[in-house]
């Protein structure tokens, strides 16, 4: 029973001992389906950090980073939230799904941590949270691109919407849905598939009596090349396209030579990214860990990173309510890994790099359309 | 309309094939020793990996590296299963149901961790092979080589394994032995012989199957054992568990339930109303399509 | 001995009220969660310890329990109280429901159909049905209205609310073993064929444990719901069901301090080594099987009916 009693205090005066240096908190999925990201955003800020504290710190606090595994689920990123919290995060990046940021994003809220994440849903913002801001591209935006796209440049006249139960897909369905139809463009299926499934030949075969000019999913790589490949294997003529989270090798890998010729509409890939500071940044990660960066979702949580860096440097203050307040507005135009970096007052990431690569017959993207 | 359903059909048909052969284990072994073998989903998924690192290694030989590679993973896999009987399954055999599956759980557990261990826990995908990636296209229904050859194999199986149980000595020592323990016993049936035997049989089945899963969906995941495991579970206790075709059935009547609700009703609904069907099937025959009816014995 | 346990008893009560003010938040969390647990391992004991009814499907009941109280906290802004009530009460009534057409299923298949309904139960959740669960993300950054001037979801309040929660039903379970009822469910489960012929009625018991079984989960399930604030489908799924199902084994089949021991084992050292995640489950697979060849009855086997033959043995 001592026994008992007495640790509570140990690990109270551990957190005493650690608690001067500024913590950054990880939140993503570093096991699960998508642990592949979740490594990827977790080393890419520890890349950054150790970069960080080698020059100096900023304002005379070096960081640290503590990282709790969401396992993409909202559940578990619940229990993240309020584990970094109590460990005295101030900053936290992530997490990679819209799900478990939605979940975890009250939370920081009420404690007074910034929260930064690449996740694209829509209803992200619809709180207005002061401490939140959002490193890649809204729904919306993508949306529009892909709407576009289908009705104007190719003139896909039967066109198939599919995604999973997810957050992220579901809210990137229906801005797909909701622009092709602002557009006049004629869909003629929308369906969901379970995620973690992997025969999907029944609702395909449903879809092959429609005789669609294209079908479009709005969910994950792993699911997105299972429809693939069976889509060839059944003989559907219809183009196939990816939305974002598409991009990630294992679609290559899994779809294998039936992956040629499918779309994907999403951002530049990581080795496709021009500027001088992303090309150093692709190269030191791939020098520390030994292996390419997994996708561009890393490098826009580095940015988001790196955004709040800058705003410390520029206020001459680490405290996370006023960081958080110069960066809802007052980021403009900053150079970044992925572009230049605009946050408006709601937290919004501002513009546009969205583009169509399709895959060629030696399984590499090639950019169609931007 | 109708090339649509018989494209239905054929997906349903191979679908539930690959449950079958993984159900035709839980059924072997529950036939013999009434264990729901929690942990065979998850030799499968063993089987699956270790298949798909021998292929990695052996595939440079084309045909003959196949071979190797096949066999060498169906002995490790043989191998673990032996060690699991004699460590986790035989020294319960006497003591109460529940402990057994309870330790059927656990080495489950140990299994799908380490696999997750020696593996990753990210999902991998299994290896392209030289044969079997032709399509047969027959008026609009689309048929790959594979599926031909999962139904040619189901077929085979299934008979191979009728007469093996109703012609061979040591099949009619495994029909006793799940008729009358005891008996059995005193008709001079070596016992622990016999149920290695099941064991082993239902794990090189499941094997087939995970190998055949591995080859039609190319992603392979350490907690996969989990998921198939169930629906073959499942199957093995539609088709009326203790029975060998009844196993296949079940398979098969999953995979038709899941396609045709996904197919024509609802891709949201299918679990559910496949789900429901199920239990209102066992509502309504309590031991299955082709269970036998066990007396209240006083 | 009398002695000996009553002061026993005193320190644990002691220990447990004067816990929350020495321990830090994660600790407090920590052994919240284990108390909840303990709650929901003792309602599934009731169902397949004492009643031997094989229900793997526990942690549907603890879902709807736990949805219902934040449903109708967060959509329909319901008092506490009665939003408390309701998730029991629901829980119990569709219990029954569920148990009323299969109550002639025995052994495993009992075991598959309460696995089925499971995952149509999470099935449903996932599909949002009505806009009333919010699909995989769950109902999230529930707004508790407090009572009385009082924050029930402060980590020390429902640590207290828990542990209460908790001691009610320890009693009740205590109770249990020497009523009617209870004797009732034991003889049937251990002698079925001779519980019947002393005019024990097997349906009308069976009906009864199992849908208390299901409302005690329903309570609890609020309270989970109380703790994390938040509700989402994957902590109702089959391996909830099938780990409740384990601890209950594990722990010892309807005694009281196993299955406690028991949530503790799976529910609380998980926690402790959570640094150690991915050996974790390994390591407690290989527990499992270990414990179940060296001890088949599980940690405390269950005592109660055996007073007649250690009577005799003392002869």
């Amino acid at each position: 029973m001592k026994r008992i009693l007495l640790l509570p205090l140990f690990i109270l005066m551990c957190k005493l001992v650690v608690a001067q240096t500024y913590i950054i908190g990880v939140q993503a999925p570093i096991t699960g389906s998508f642990a592949s990201e979740g490594q990827g955003i977790n080393n890419a800020i520890q890349l950054l950090v150790a970069q960080t504290n080698a020059a100096g710190g900023i304002n005379g606090d070096t960081f640290k980073v503590v990282t709790c595994d969401d396992q993409g689920n909202p559940q578990n990123a619940v229990i993240c939230a309020k584990t970094l919290v109590d460990a005295g995060a101030k900053v936290v990046i992530g997490s990679y799904s819209s799900t478990a940021t939605e979940a975890s994003q009250a939370i920081y809220a009420k404690a007074g941590v910034i929260q930064t994440s690449d996740a694209t849903a829509n209803n992200l913002i619809v709180h207005a949270y002061p401490t939140y801001f959002r490193n890649s591209f809204n729904d919306n935006i993508e949306g529009n691109f892909t709407a576009d796209y289908f009705v104007n440049i190719k003139k896909y006249k039967r066109i198939v919407i599919l995604g999973d139960f997810s957050a992220f897909s579901t809210g990137l369905s229906a801005s797909v849905i909701n622009n092709i139809k602002a557009l006049k463009g004629n869909i003629v299926y929308t369906g969901k598939i379970t995620s973690g499934d992997n025969d999907f030949r029944a609702i395909l075969t449903k879809i092959k009596a429609l005789n669609p000019d294209v079908i479009y999913y709005s969910g994950y790589f792993i699911e997105g090349a299972l429809l693939r490949s069976q889509e060839v294997s059944l003989g559907i003529k219809a183009d196939f396209v990816g939305g974002n989270s598409n991009d990630n090798p294992q679609f290559l890998k899994i779809a294998g030579s039936k992956a040629k010729g499918s779309y994907l509409i999403g951002l530049p890939l990581p080795q496709q990214l021009d500027s001088q500071q992303a090309q150093q940044f692709v190269a030191d990660y791939a020098k520390k860990y030994n292996s390419p960066i997994p996708s561009i979702w890393t490098i826009t949580n580095a940015d988001g990173l790196l955004t709040v860096f800058a705003a410390m440097k520029a206020i001459k203050t680490n405290d996370p309510i006023l960081v958080a307040k110069y960066i809802h507005g007052s980021i403009r135009n900053m150079p970044c890994l992925t572009g230049y970096m605009t946050i408006n007052n709601q937290g919004e990431r501002e513009g546009n790099i969205y583009q169509v690569s399709q895959i060629q017959s030696n399984l590499k993207y090639k950019v169609v359309y931007h | 309309m109708l090339n649509i359903f018989l494209q239905q059909l054929i997906n349903a048909l191979t679908y539930g094939s690959l449950i079958g052969f993984i159900a035709l284990g839980y059924s072997l072994v529950y036939g013999i020793l009434k264990l729901i073998n929690f942990a065979h989903g998850h030799i499968v998924t063993f089987a699956i990996f270790i298949t798909m690192s021998m292929l990695t290694q052996f595939l440079a030989l084309h045909t003959l590296g196949f071979i190797l590679a096949l066999s060498l993973a169906l002995i490790i896999t043989i191998g673990v299963t032996i060690v699991l009987e004699i460590v986790a399954y035989r020294p319960l055999r006497r003591s109460n149901r529940l402990s057994l599956i309870v330790s059927a759980l656990g080495a489950g557990m140990v299994i799908e961790n380490a696999v997750m261990l020696i593996w990753g826990p990210n999902p991998r995908v299994f290896p392209d092979i030289n044969f079997f990636q032709g399509t047969i296209n027959l008026n609009g229904v689309v048929v790959s080589e594979l599926n031909l050859f999962i139904l040619f194999l189901n077929i085979v199986v299934m008979s191979i394994l009728y007469l093996f149980i109703n012609k061979s000595r040591t099949g009619i020592a495994i029909k006793a032995l799940s008729l009358d323990y005891q008996t059995a016993q005193l008709m001079g049936v070596n016992i622990n012989k016999i149920i290695v035997l099941v064991f082993v049989l239902g794990a090189i089945l499941g094997s087939a199957g995970g190998i055949l899963i591995g080859l039609t969906y190319k992603t392979i995941s350490f907690n996969m054992g989990f998921e198939y495991g169930l629906k073959a579970f499942i199957a093995a206790i539609i088709g009326g568990i203790g029975s060998i075709p009844g196993a296949m059935l079940g398979g098969l009547i999953i995979g038709i339930l899941q396609t045709l609700s996904a197919g024509y009703i609802s891709s949201i609904w299918a679990n559910v109303i496949t789900y429901s069907l199920l239990i209102l099937l066992l509502i309504v025959r309590p031991r299955g399509l082709l269970g036998q009816k066990d007396i209240e014995k006083v | 001995m009398q002695v000996n346990k009553s002061i026993f008893i005193i320190s644990l009560i002691i220990c447990s009220i004067g816990f929350p003010f020495l321990a830090n938040n994660i600790w407090l969390s920590i052994i919240t969660t284990f108390l909840i647990y303990s709650a929901l391992s003792l309602s599934q004991d009731l169902i397949l310890g004492k009643a031997g009814i094989y229900a793997m499907g526990h942690a549907m009941f603890f879902g709807i329990g736990a949805y219902t109280f934040a449903i109708l906290i967060n959509t329909y802004n319901v008092n506490l109280f009665i939003a408390f009530m309701a998730s029991g009460i629901i829980s119990y009534c569709i219990g029954l429901i569920i148990i009323y057409p299969i109550k002639h299923l025995r052994g495993d298949y009992f075991l598959v159909v309460s696995l089925g309904l499971n995952i149509i139960f999470i099935n449903i959740i996932n599909n949002d049905p009505f806009g009333l669960t919010g699909g995989p993300n769950g109902i999230f950054a529930i707004n508790f209205p407090s009572v009385g001037g009082l924050d029930l979801t402060g980590a020390k309040a429902i640590y207290f609310i828990a542990l209460i929660f908790l001691s009610v039903m320890i009693l009740l379970f205590y109770r249990l073993n020497y009523s009617k009822f209870g004797r009732a469910i034991y003889y049937l489960n251990h002698d079925h064929i001779a519980a019947k012929s002393v005019g024990i009625k097997p349906s009308l018991n069976k009906l009864l444990s199992f849908s208390l079984g299901t409302m005690l989960a329903g309570f609890t399930g609020a309270i989970y719901t109380l703790q994390y604030g938040a509700v989402s489908p994957e902590a109702f799924g089959i391996e909830q069901s099938i780990l409740l199902f384990a601890v209950v084994i594990v722990g010892g089949q309807g005694s009281l301090i196993g299955v406690v021991a028991g949530s503790f084992v799976m529910f609380v050292l998980p926690e402790i080594f959570r640094s150690y995640a991915e050996y974790r489950l390994l390591v407690f697979g290989a527990a499992m099987v270990i414990l179940m060849v060296i001890r088949p009855n599980g940690l405390f086997p269950s005592k109660f009916g055996f007073f007649q033959k250690r009577h005799l043995q003392q002869k």
